[in-house]
């Protein structure tokens, strides 16, 4: 929370109006979203404007609906037999859920990264081009084109250009994690969901990706479920505070981290009894 | 204390950590308190040994400043606090420098409390004793405030800054006709002045440490704010 900006630094952007973003500024907007599990609500009535080119990071405690929401966004509940969605998610303006929508062509614009690395037992270079390889590209010139550029996007391009046909298995844990982020990327997706993507990895590992996902956000709007409040602090520009299934509180990181306006919220980043 | 809701933490060694240092804040306050009560009372009463004794004494407050500072660092290190747990600390941190400051002021009426003045020099002396007691009072309010983290005693110490500063300007008034009148006198005067300026920094520094009680309470910048509106916010 910034209240006052000297003169003498000049124009300092404020934070966005989250209530208020413009079309343009919009890349998701998730409207009166309500999930069931069988009879179980997961998600209550979810009201959320995600912002273009941004970090933003849900947070709460285990089973507040974080991740369910985070898979949402690109369909993975569709796997889930008894799953039911009411409400809609519009990404760039179209409803996600509407009738006619390829579920493979939106996946393709929302890419997605896990918990764990999950490389496939294919060499890095296969792994990166992967998706290109389903969608039909067989030109090797583009391919090895996507292939530089995704490593380097992935900051991962010099430690393993010299071995690009070796098994990608072979890598160390936050290697392969950055490995899968280059192949979520090589497709190009509009959007990148992140679930818990360092949770599995050392310290140093975790700092890499974090400086990572702030160079990604130049390209692609990123939306990262954590479990380290830290480090939502670190990299997102605004964070959702989950309870329940419900949305606690939206807003800039700055002002959440700093001032709450929920006493739960408070709570729950300082580490308090609910 | 029960505002500043230390005690629920789910990591109990946060919880003792944190009571550690506003425990520590407070016996430092205390030790202020003395320091600036013995200062006055060694300038009205003449009493050179308690002045010495303040004067001795100032160090142990520099002491507390220090390890405080560094009690702070050491929590941010370890607990990387956020929100209420954050703005605690970056009140403490504030509230020892000015607290640290306070002792520096108490010092300075010490040793004008030391000098020799002559009987009529030392009625001049005496035209501190109001001054001095309504900053006194003032700081064991500020202090009272900051135990209970109390968001309106706060607001009504921080507004009653401007009558200490009123009684400043009068007693300056005072002073001045005297040296016009006996310019004779002007030495000993200035050293008067010079208590009376402490006293009234005194009770801006109380100040400050009532806004950082606000800040504390209501998570808003209440420095280089009107008092109107202050009540507004």
């Amino acid at each position: 929370m910034i209240t006052v900006t000297p003169k003498a630094l000049g124009d300092v952007p404020a934070p966005l109006d989250l209530a208020n973003l413009s079309p343009e500024q919009t890349a998701l907007e998730i409207k009166n979203l309500n999930l069931f599990y069988g009879d179980k609500q997961a998600l209550h009535g979810i009201d959320m404007k995600i912002p273009k080119g941004q970090v933003t990071a849900f947070i709460g405690p285990s089973g507040c609906g974080k991740s369910t929401l985070l898979r949402c966004i690109n369909r993975m509940n569709d796997l889930v037999d008894t799953c039911r969605i009411e409400g809609g998610i519009d990404l760039h303006g179209e409803n996600i859920y509407g009738k006619h929508v390829d579920v493979a062509a939106l996946r393709r614009k929302v890419g997605m990264v896990f918990q764990r690395p999950n490389p496939f037992p294919k060499s890095i270079y296969e792994n990166v081009i992967y998706g290109l390889r389903i969608t039909g590209e067989k030109n090797r010139r583009v391919l090895d084109e996507a292939v530089e550029r995704s490593l380097k996007a992935a900051a991962l391009w010099d430690e393993v250009k010299d071995r690009l046909h070796d098994s990608a298995l072979g890598l160390s844990g936050g290697q392969q994690q950055r490995l899968v982020i280059a192949r979520a990327i090589a497709i190009e997706p509009e959007v990148l969901l992140l679930d818990e993507p360092t949770s599995a990895l050392d310290p140093i590992s975790t700092l890499t990706i974090e400086e990572l996902i702030n160079d990604l956000k130049k390209q692609f709007t990123v939306v990262i479920v954590t479990h380290n409040m830290q480090q939502a602090a670190r990299v997102s520009d605004q964070t959702a505070f989950m309870y329940m299934g419900d949305l606690i509180e939206y807003s800039d990181t700055n002002t959440l981290f700093t001032t709450p306006a929920k006493k739960q919220t408070e709570d729950y980043i300082t580490g308090r009894y609910g | 204390m029960d505002k500043i809701n230390i005690g629920r933490h789910i990591s109990g060694q946060f919880n003792e950590d944190l009571e550690t240092v506003i425990n520590h804040v407070m016996s430092m306050g205390g030790l202020v308190e003395k320091q600036l009560q013995d200062s006055i009372t060694a300038m009205i009463e003449a009493d050179e040994a308690l002045a010495k004794e303040v004067l001795k004494s100032d160090y142990k407050i520099n002491e507390f400043e220090v390890y405080i500072d560094e009690e702070c660092s050491r929590i941010i290190a370890k607990r990387q606090p956020a929100a209420g747990d954050l703005r605690l600390i970056m009140a403490i941190i504030k509230t020892i420098t000015d607290l640290e400051r306070i002792g520096d002021e108490a010092e300075k009426i010490a040793n004008v409390a030391q000098e020799s003045f002559s009987k009529e020099q030392r009625d001049l002396l005496l035209n501190l004793e109001n001054l001095g007691n309504s900053v006194l009072k003032m700081l064991q309010k500020t202090l009272d405030a900051f135990t209970r983290m109390d968001f309106d005693a706060a607001m009504k110490v921080h507004q009653h800054d401007t009558k200490i500063d009123r009684e400043y300007e009068a007693l300056m008034r005072q002073l001045m006709t005297y040296m016009m009148e006996d310019p004779r006198s002007i030495p000993q005067i200035m050293s008067v002045i010079w208590s009376a300026r402490a006293l009234e920094r005194i009770g801006d520094r109380c100040q400050n440490i009532c806004e950082y009680i606000m800040y504390f309470v209501k998570g808003k910048v209440f420095r280089h704010t009107s008092p109107e509106d202050m009540k507004n916010a």
